[in-house]
C-alpha cells in the first residue's frame, strides 16, 4: 500500500518552511560548501515523513529501526535527486521514493547471498506457478513446463532456479510455526522402527532422529523409510516443496554432521 | 577445477543452447578437483543444473543433487591425504549417471551399503553402487560410487 501525500502532509503545510531550502539546494553546484548544511536540514526537516512511511510498513516482520533506516535511505535519495524546476513538488516525489527503498529492502531482505534483482523476480515467478503446476500435473513440474506457463525460455527458467539457491533457509522456528499437525508424528514411528532395523548404524541414528523437531523428524522419515517425493509430502505437510526441499537438505546435513562427530 | 570434457554430440544437428537436448544427445563433463569438503557444493550445483537442462522434473533435480552431495561427502570422508576427486557426469535426456571416485590408502572398505548414509543415496537416486577400483600401476587404490538417476519421478511409493 503507498502512503497518500495527503496524509504526510503538503509544501503548503507544516513543511512550507523547507521549500525555499529546497529551491537554493537543487541552485547550489555539487562543490559549493553550503550545501552539506543544507543538505543537512532538508533531511532533518523531512524525517518525519521518512518515519511516517516505515510505520506503515510495520508489523510484517522486519524492527521498526532498520525500516526507519531505509526509509532514511530513500529520503536522502530523494532529496538529492529532486529538480524542483519539473513542476512536480518533492512529496509526489520523496513518498514513492522512500516507499520504493521500503519495498526493495523487503524484497532483498530475504536472500542470504546478492542475487540480481531480475533473477529474485524471476525467481518469485517461478515460485508463483509451482504449486499450480504440481497439482494439475500430480508431480513437480519440469522446468520446460514452467517455461510455458511463464512464456518464458527455458534458459531463463534454469537461471532463476539456481538463484532460488541462494534465498535464504528459514529459521528453524519458521518451519516449526507454520501448517504444524497436519501430519501426526504417530503415524510414522512403527514404519521408521521396522525400516531402521536394516540399517547398521541404527544405533547411533535413533537417538538423532529423536532429537529432531517433529516436523524434520516426520519429513525424513517420509522422504527415506515411506519414498514419498519431495512433492508428495508437500502435500501431506502442507508446505511448498522448496520449503520440504531446504527442510530435508538442512536435516541431512545435520545428521551426517553428528554421525560424523560419533566416529 | 577443470571441465575436461565438454561434448555435445548428436547427429541430429546439435543440441539447442535452449531446451531440452534432442533426445539422441549425451553430454559428458568431467570434474576434477582437491578431495574437500569446500568443493562438494560446486559439483552439486553442476548435477543440477545438468538435470536442469535435461528437463528433469523438479523433484529429481533437487534428488539428484542432495545424492551427489551425499556420495561426495562420503568419498571426501574416507580420502586419503591430498586425494584427487574425480566426478564425471553423463547425461541423456531421460537418465544421468555420476561416476565419482577418490583416491584412498590401501586396503579401504567401500561405504557400507547399509548404513543410513547408503539407504538416503538409494532413496534420492535409482541405481548406486560403490567398488574399489582395480589398482593400476604406480597409481593408489581408488574408490568408486555410482549414482544413475531416471528422469520420470517414481509415482506411488
Amino acid at each position: 500500500m503507498t502512503p497518500s501525500v495527503s496524509s504526510v502532509g503538503t509544501e503548503h503545510g507544516e513543511y512550507a518552511h523547507l521549500l525555499p531550502l529546497q529551491r537554493r539546494y537543487a541552485e547550489l553546484s555539487p562543490d559549493d560548501p553550503e550545501r552539506p548544511r543544507l543538505r543537512e536540514q532538508l533531511i532533518n526537516g523531512y524525517l518525519p515523513v521518512a518515519e511516517h512511511i516505515a510505520r506503515r510498513f510495520a508489523g510484517r516482520g522486519e524492527p521498526v529501526d532498520d525500516l526507519m533506516q531505509v526509509a532514511t535511505v530513500g529520503l536522502i535519495n530523494a532529496v538529492d535527486r529532486f529538480e524542483p524546476d519539473r513542476g512536480s513538488d518533492f512529496f509526489s516525489f520523496a513518498v514513492p521514493t522512500i516507499t520504493g527503498e521500503v519495498r526493495r529492502y523487503f524484497r532483498d531482505h530475504g536472500w542470504a547471498t546478492r542475487v540480481p534483482r531480475r533473477l529474485k523476480d524471476l525467481h518469485i515467478a517461478i515460485r508463483s506457478t509451482l504449486s499450480e503446476l504440481s497439482q494439475q500435473l500430480g508431480r513437480a513440474p519440469r522446468p520446460s513446463e514452467i517455461a510455458e506457463r511463464l512464456r518464458l525460455p527455458v534458459s531463463e527458467v534454469i537461471e532463476g532456479l539456481q538463484a532460488g539457491e541462494a534465498y535464504r533457509s528459514s529459521s528453524l522456528d519458521e518451519m516449526l510455526g507454520s501448517g504444524e499437525g497436519k501430519a501426526t508424528l504417530g503415524e510414522f514411528i512403527g514404519g521408521l522402527d521396522s525400516e531402521l532395523g536394516l540399517i547398521d548404524d541404527r544405533e547411533a541414528l535413533r537417538p538423532l532422529l529423536a532429537q529432531l523437531p517433529p516436523r524434520e523428524r516426520t519429513i525424513i522419515a517420509l522422504r527415506f523409510f515411506r519414498q514419498l517425493t519431495q512433492t508428495q509430502i508437500a502435500e501431506q505437510v502442507g508446505i511448498s516443496q522448496m520449503h520440504v526441499s531446504r527442510v530435508l537438505r538442512q536435516t541431512l546435513a545435520y545428521l551426517h554432521e553428528q554421525m560424523a562427530g560419533l566416529d | 577445477m577443470t571441465y575436461v570434457d565438454r561434448d555435445y554430440s548428436a547427429s541430429n544437428g546439435g543440441a539447442r543452447p535452449d531446451g531440452p537436448p534432442p533426445k539422441d544427445s549425451t553430454l559428458s563433463v568431467e570434474l576434477r578437483t582437491a578431495a574437500n569438503t569446500v568443493v562438494i557444493a560446486t559439483i552439486r550445483t553442476v548435477a543440477a543444473d545438468l538435470a536442469a537442462r535435461a528437463d528433469f522434473d523438479l523433484d529429481s533435480i533437487d534428488d539428484l543433487r542432495m545424492a551427489v552431495d551425499d556420495l561426495c561427502a562420503m568419498l571426501v570422508r574416507i580420502a586419503s591425504q591430498d586425494a584427487t576427486l574425480r566426478c564425471r557426469f553423463t547425461a541423456r535426456p531421460e537418465r544421468i549417471e555420476v561416476a565419482a571416485d577418490v583416491e584412498v590408502e590401501d586396503g579401504t572398505e567401500p561405504p557400507p551399503t547399509r548404513s543410513f548414509s547408503w539407504r538416503v543415496l538409494e532413496c534420492l537416486a535409482d541405481d548406486v553402487s560403490a567398488e574399489a577400483l582395480p589398482r593400476e600401476l604406480n597409481q593408489r587404490s581408488r574408490i568408486c560410487i555410482t549414482v544413475a538417476k531416471n528422469a520420470a519421478t517414481a509415482q506411488e511409493p
